[in-house]
């Protein structure tokens, strides 16, 4: 299959999902709406409504691409490490840590205050692959555990070294200005979170498809066996593709703090966010390059839902249904009717672009 | 240090190792049953919140056993449904169970604003039920050893008592019934089970059914005796504590149940600290089962596993 037709296939694979989770969140405020078509109508449109929601929109876009981009490493690798969220907390953790040091008044601040966060991020990341490398723990069970601990830790510091009363006792005091990114469009969350997702896209898109580690990793997602016939240390691979991802989540927490939306630590800053780059990468089918698209069609219906929860009668905690079930829909063959019927007719061709898909 | 050694053998804590167990064994055992057939059901968080959340709005209309029955048909249920994605429609299980997970998340919360009018926390103003305790007074009677029989039995949920019976049947039907041979032949080489003329796919089946009931009697455990009432998120890591619980349990039943009552002390005790060691951060002996169940699954594996 050539480029250009993949591209056509994904593409109407991700309009397939948006499809699928409009016409899910329609049948649920049918259920749940007194006036159906007046809510869904507001989750449709209330995003573009003001500068200040677009703003957000854009926000939560470049977030929940983050997200996206982290998971994106280790489910290409197949490898079930979920640990974007507590990743996330120390990173914020760590970026804030910095804001509040000297160097958080210099023009250091931002660059260190990132990279404070990946180093942190990286480690969290890299325990559950060290751990399942040489150990044999699972990695799913020891990232979300691990999830846990880093909220706590985070939450453990906030309160005791970082909030007053001043500040509220639930959050730390504002980031000195040099500690927050810029806006690029005044009075809304616009700023250079875009610049860091856009340039993370990319980065991990080279080094997943135009570096050997990355063929690598690719190789061992594939099929881990055949891999490591081939001489590829499967092992390095794993823990590397964990550290990595860590280092994104780390750097989605910098960007939580950093950013204009907030530009200082909260208790539950993530607010669930992290899990949501598991929808991304999934429509996204774990392609770099797919994932700001989805991220961007996503973060639009989580905004409505959000807004609709304001201005409507069905709270915002439906988009986690809307989320789920177009999970299962896309990580299934369910997603395209006569799928089986098409592979039957298109013969070899439809197996062979699926393996190298 | 004497005063938790002190804390830790008396009967009161051994009792509140068991209440803090029972919905942690429910899960396992329901994880037990479904990665034995070869399908981790990583759902078994999400089940038991949305077990929990059934169970407490059924019982506010119905006698409590039918709110405990609810909360294991919802879970069956959901485990019905992950075998579908999972089998007929070949979705990776890992992925449908954590959209289970994120379904139970926004799912709850949604319905028990609906049921409660508007309330996204608690579902305090509902009038839900609890499951009786099994009164074990008499034990009293005993001599010498007595009191302290009645103490740590005495007072659980008629629930505690299902559960320790449910590690013996799922052990009997293991070991001494010839499904539970065919249920662990699939689990260990599905091909040569499929050559004897066994259809992996309906064990994974049952086997994905029977984890979700387990863990949605969990769930109504939760709900419905450990607090009395709902919560957002109540069940706070327990689904995935109970998944450790599952790994290190070496796939048996005893195992099993080894790893939850250990997970379960360490729970008792997170939640006895706070009073003894005042010095200590709440949020530091929060992390305390978390910490365990990683320590736990690392030090147990001891086995290099290749991606």
């Amino acid at each position: 299959m050539t480029q250009g037709r993949l591209f056509l296939s994904e593409t109407g694979r991700i309009v397939m999902a948006a499809i699928f989770a409009l016409a899910v969140t329609l049948i649920i405020i049918f259920f749940a709406s007194k006036t159906p078509w007046a809510t869904f109508e507001t989750f449709v449109t209330s995003p573009l409504s003001s500068k200040r929601t677009i703003g957000i929109w854009i926000d939560d876009s470049v977030k929940l691409a983050l997200a996206g981009l982290a998971f994106s490493l280790v489910f290409q690798a197949r490898q079930f490490a979920l640990g974007v969220q507590g990743q996330v907390y120390i990173g914020g953790l760590f970026a804030t840590l910095v804001a509040f040091s000297p160097i958080g008044t210099t023009w250091l601040a931002l660059p260190a205050g990132i990279l404070a966060a990946m180093i942190g991020g990286a480690f969290i990341g890299f325990i559950p692959g060290y751990a399942k490398s040489k150990l044999g723990a699972n990695e799913i069970v020891s990232s979300l555990m691990l999830n846990y601990i880093a909220y706590d830790i985070c939450n453990y510091i906030l309160r005791v070294y970082l909030a007053s009363l001043e500040s509220g006792l639930t959050t730390s005091a504002p980031f000195p200005a040099q500690s927050i990114y810029p806006a690029f469009i005044p009075r809304t969350r616009v700023d250079l979170g875009i610049v860091i997702a856009l340039a993370t896209t990319v980065v991990v898109w080279f080094l997943l498809y135009r570096t050997a580690w990355g063929l690598k990793l690719r190789l061992t997602g594939h099929n881990a066996r055949f891999a490591a016939y081939s001489g590829i240390r499967s092992s390095f691979i794993m823990v590397s593709a964990m550290t990595a991802a860590g280092a994104i989540g780390g750097l989605l927490g910098a960007v939580f703090v950093q950013g204009t939306a907030y530009g200082k630590l909260s208790i539950g800053f993530e607010a669930g966010m992290a899990f949501e780059g598991i929808l991304i990468t999934i429509v996204a089918r774990n392609r770099p390059l797919a994932i700001p698209f989805v991220a961007l069609g996503y973060g639009y219906l989580r905004q409505g839902a959000a807004l609709m929860n304001y201005r409507a009668d069905v709270p915002a905690e439906v988009i986690g249904i809307v989320q789920g079930i177009v999970i299962l829909l896309v990580a299934s063959s369910f997603t395209v009717p006569g799928k089986a019927m098409l592979a039957r007719l298109m013969g070899n061709r439809t197996a062979a672009s699926r393996a190298t898909s | 240090m004497n005063e938790i050694i002190a804390t830790i053998l008396s009967a009161t804590f051994v009792a509140a190792v068991i209440r803090t167990t029972t919905p942690i064994l429910f899960a396992s055992l329901g994880g037990l049953l479904s990665d034995l057939v070869g399908s981790l059901n990583v759902a078994l968080e999400g089940i038991m919140l949305i077990g929990a959340l059934t169970a407490v709005i059924v019982s506010a209309h119905a006698p409590w056993y039918i709110g405990v029955l609810a909360g294991l048909a919802a879970g069956g249920f959901l485990g019905g449904v992950m075998a579908l994605f999972h089998l007929r429609f070949k979705a990776d299980i890992i992925l449908v169970g954590f959209a289970i997970n994120i379904i139970a998340a926004g799912g709850t919360v949604t319905v028990l604003t609906y049921a409660t009018g508007g309330d996204k926390g608690t579902s305090i103003n509902i009038p839900s039920k609890a499951v009786p305790a099994l009164d074990l007074s008499f034990l009293g009677n005993i001599p010498a050893i007595g009191p302290f029989l009645r103490e740590v039995l005495s007072g659980h949920s008629y629930l505690t008592w299902l559960a320790a019976f449910m590690v013996y049947a799922i052990w009997y039907f293991l070991y001494r019934t010839p499904e539970g041979l065919r249920f662990r032949a699939v689990g260990e080489y599905p091909p040569a089970a499929e050559a004897a003329g066994i259809s992996p796919n309906r064990l994974r089946t049952y086997g994905l059914i029977a984890s979700g009931c387990l863990a949605g009697l969990g769930g109504a455990q939760l709900a419905m005796f450990s607090f009395v009432g709902f919560t957002r998120d109540m069940t706070a890591g327990r689904g995935f504590i109970a998944l450790g619980a599952v790994l290190l349990g070496r796939r048996h039943p005893i195992g099993t149940m080894i790893a939850a009552v250990l997970f379960g002390f360490f729970e008792a005790l997170s939640i006895a600290l706070p009073g003894i060691l005042k010095w200590m951060p709440g949020e530091l002996i929060h992390t305390i089962p978390f910490v365990v169940t990683v320590l736990a699954l690392m030090l147990s594996s001891r086995r290099r596993v290749t991606a």
